[in-house]
């Protein structure tokens, strides 16, 4: 009788259990490393939140495969130096609220950005705009306080409805664009949901900051994909399981390391030379990176189209280093000795770790001083540093040579570009500073093209920068996901075409 | 058993500590080509994330742990059990103040506190120090408090003070060696505490600076590759694990020693 009662217990359990289960999510789950911060165009900065908003908006202008200008919303002509012309072309302009993106809607989102009140970010990329002019509801025209070649380049930033900027919408919270994917909800629990409009498919991104979490969660399959931020050892422990694939792609973001030319020793070159030529980076790179990891030569790849592919860099030579140090004077009881800020993420505590290995042997003595990022970030921006590496992300438009190399950028110059500009290291060359100036003023692009040449090779002669590498993009997702594709700058754009199939 | 256990792995510890850095060892030296392998000839214990021997480098953090500990719980206890001493003896106005001071330090928990000092101290294993022993007192002084109010009303206490004894010789001569058993006691647990709180400390990049070796943060660079190479986690965390174990050991083995009703039943 018992074992009847028991029986019984037990299918209604199993039903109630069974009938609990919501069924299977058959949308696509994305891990992210870094939890986006504003998902509103107009005042976002940091990588994940820039990936999802190319999801969501759509802007005038997006970049070919050589990082040239092209037209996306809108195709432009030059009526003068200072007078451009968007004419809207007539696909992708439906807003998610149902609305039609017109040229005000243009007119409002770049007034937007450029009112000081908002404090966007993005307002020094595009200030040189002295008014926007609409004529009709297609066209709308730019015109520029001074000529700027790499223009159209600037505009950049995602368009969104007029009528919703006047309610003051909250666009982070609640983006409403025209781009491919649809916001439904987040950014609640570490989780941001989109749809893809074409099929109506759920996407959703999650947050987990733990790469051995992230990796487990993946192999678990509670993720689908992740892209990057996993160090080179757990890619390769990723490539060894069945059930997952793995992708690389060169990658464009490049890491460089930066010596302050205040300080004492490192305003004289022979120091600098000293450092650059005790760095074995092909060691470093065949260790610690996947193999389409690039070394650097320049802030520009040489597939850009403002990048040198005859560039060379410098050759690991120990001995010359050694030679140059001893020429100046320091010995072993009397070394050259210098601090180095790191960030406190591990990986890169552990690249300065090697750095600060690499150059004990030729008998450099480094500190490391590793902070959290806001104390690491201010110390570099406020120029308190002997050296620290970073990264340049997503680097496109050649505008980034005068933000980072000329003289008038270096921050709190007192010039024009007073605390705008990332000369952080008070880098200062007659001829560098010309050559930017003259890429800047003219329209033959073979010309800028011979500029931009000339400013990387005197770059490397007077090395403000040591270059290091551009590390590679990886993805890696179940088998059972289709048509994933890593682009250039590390985009999720190819998640427009992505499709799973059942397992 | 127990006790020689302990006192072996302590032993065993110190020794590393002391004579660690007397030893022709390379805990620094990185080698990328001998990165996350195992156990071998060359590298008994294996290597970590950047090829350097976990076997140098546990010496070296045993370095760290002991100096660390050693001096936080020093100053704890000496200037604990001062200020709880002097609270319990004089009370009044002045029991009243400190007592209110280390209410204020107990309602914030201890680890929070060494963290926001660390952080606003920089990195460094000085500061490390300096913030705990800004927190390790309080406990210390707790005790001390109500040891002295015990002992205050002794015969012993009162015959100092009749004969025109000096309030701070009747503290240091005759109630701190009274109440110094319980202190004792709690030294051993607090020991066991710094040892956890640096390792926690430099696990979050608080504690010794790279390329130092400390448990605390052998641990921190070794959970980023447990999936990859466990021995690189396992290593320092059982090492901890097996001194933190021995020092509460011995805290428990001395607690029944000083206990007289204890000892007697035994």
């Amino acid at each position: 009788m018992l074992e009847k009662y028991l029986k019984l217990l037990l299918i209604i359990s199993i039903i109630i259990i069974s009938s609990c289960n919501e069924g299977e999510f058959d949308g696509i789950r994305f891990g992210l490393a870094y939890a986006p911060q504003n998902l509103d165009p107009r005042f976002s900065t940091d990588a994940s939140s820039t990936r999802l908003i190319r999801l969501m908006y759509r802007p005038l202008v997006d970049f070919d495969n050589q990082q040239m200008p092209a037209p996306a919303l809108a195709r432009w002509e030059r009526l003068s130096p200072t007078h451009y012309r968007f004419v809207l072309a007539a696909a992708g302009r439906r807003f998610h609220n149902g609305m039609t993106l017109t040229a005000e809607d243009v007119k409002a989102t770049y007034d937007s950005v450029l009112d000081r009140k908002n404090a966007s970010p993005h307002r020094s990329s595009v200030a040189l705009i002295e008014s926007i002019e609409v004529s009709g509801q297609d066209t709308v025209d730019f015109k520029l306080r001074k000529a700027d070649p790499a223009f159209p380049g600037y505009l950049v930033i995602g368009i969104i409805p007029k009528a919703l900027i006047d309610q003051g919408h909250d666009f982070s919270a609640s983006p409403v664009g025209s781009g491919p994917f649809r916001f439904k909800s987040g950014f609640v629990d570490g989780k941001l949901t989109l749809e893809r409009i074409r099929d109506k498919k759920i996407f959703e991104f999650i947050h987990v900051t733990n790469a051995n979490t992230r990796v487990l969660k993946l192999l678990k399959g509670e993720i689908d994909i992740i892209q990057n931020n996993l160090p080179y050892e757990l890619t390769q422990y990723l490539e060894s399981k069945k059930n997952i694939k793995v992708m690389h792609r060169n990658g464009s973001n490049f890491t460089y390391l930066s010596f302050n030319m205040r300080h004492d020793a490192l305003k004289d070159k022979r120091v600098r030379l000293a450092i650059v030529h005790a760095i074995d980076r092909e060691r470093i790179v065949k260790y610690m990176f996947g193999a389409k990891t690039r070394l650097a030569a320049a802030i520009f790849t040489p597939d850009h189209w403002a990048g040198d592919p005859q560039l060379k860099s410098y050759d690991y030579d120990p001995q010359k280093s050694k030679a140059l140090l001893a020429e100046m004077g320091y010995t072993k009881a009397n070394p050259l000795r210098l601090v180095y800020k790191t960030t406190n993420v591990p990986f890169r505590v552990r690249i300065a770790t090697i750095l600060q290995h690499q150059l004990k042997e030729v008998g450099i003595d480094v500190k490391l001083r590793t902070y959290e990022w806001a104390t690491f970030y201010d110390d570099i921006k406020k120029g308190n540093f002997h050296l620290y590496s970073l990264s340049w992300v997503a680097v496109k438009s050649p505008d980034i040579f005068r933000y980072v190399y000329h003289s008038s950028s270096i921050p709190g110059s007192g010039g024009k570009n007073a605390n705008v500009g990332a000369n952080r290291n008070a880098f200062i060359d007659r001829l560098v500073d010309e050559y930017i100036e003259k890429a800047e003023n003219t329209y033959d692009i073979k010309q800028r093209i011979h500029y931009y040449q000339k400013i990387h090779k005197r770059l490397i002669e007077t090395i403000p920068v040591m270059p290091l590498w551009y590390e590679e993009h990886m993805a890696a997702m179940r088998k059972n996901i289709h048509h994933y594709q890593i682009s250039y700058d590390g985009s999720l754009d190819s998640l427009i075409n992505v499709t799973k199939s059942p397992k | 058993m127990k006790t020689w256990f302990s006192i072996s792995i302590l032993l065993l510890w110190m020794l590393m500590a002391v004579v660690g850095p007397l030893l022709p060892l390379q805990p620094d030296e990185v080698d990328l080509s001998r990165k996350m392998q195992g156990p071998s000839a060359q590298a008994l214990l294996g290597s970590d994330d950047l090829g350097r021997p976990l076997l140098h480098r546990l010496v070296y953090g045993a370095q760290t742990s002991f100096f660390v500990s050693f001096f936080v719980v020093g100053i704890s206890v000496i200037l604990g059990t001062f200020i709880g001493a002097v609270s319990g003896y004089f009370s009044g106005v002045i029991d009243l103040v400190i007592t209110r001071i280390i209410d204020i330090f107990l309602a914030f928990p201890g680890i929070l506190l060494v963290i926001a000092l660390a952080g606003l101290l920089g990195p460094g294993i000085e500061n490390v120090i300096i913030a705990m022993s800004c927190v390790g007192w309080v406990g210390f002084a707790r005790l001390a408090r109500a040891q002295t109010l015990s002992l205050v009303s002794r015969d012993h206490v009162q015959a100092a003070i009749a004969l025109g004894s000096r309030p701070f010789t009747i503290i240091l001569k005759h109630i701190i060696p009274l109440i110094s058993a319980p202190l004792i006691v709690e030294a051993t647990f607090g020991i066991a505490a710094v040892i956890i709180a640096e390792a926690g400390l430099s696990f979050l990049g608080l504690g010794v600076q790279p390329p130092s070796a400390s448990w605390g943060s052998m641990i921190r660079d070794g959970t980023a590759y447990m999936l990859v190479s466990s021995h690189i986690v396992i290593v320092p965390g059982v090492t901890l694990m097996l001194v933190v174990l021995s020092v509460n050991l011995l805290g428990d083995r001395l607690r029944d020693w000083f206990d007289v009703r204890t000892r007697l039943k035994n």
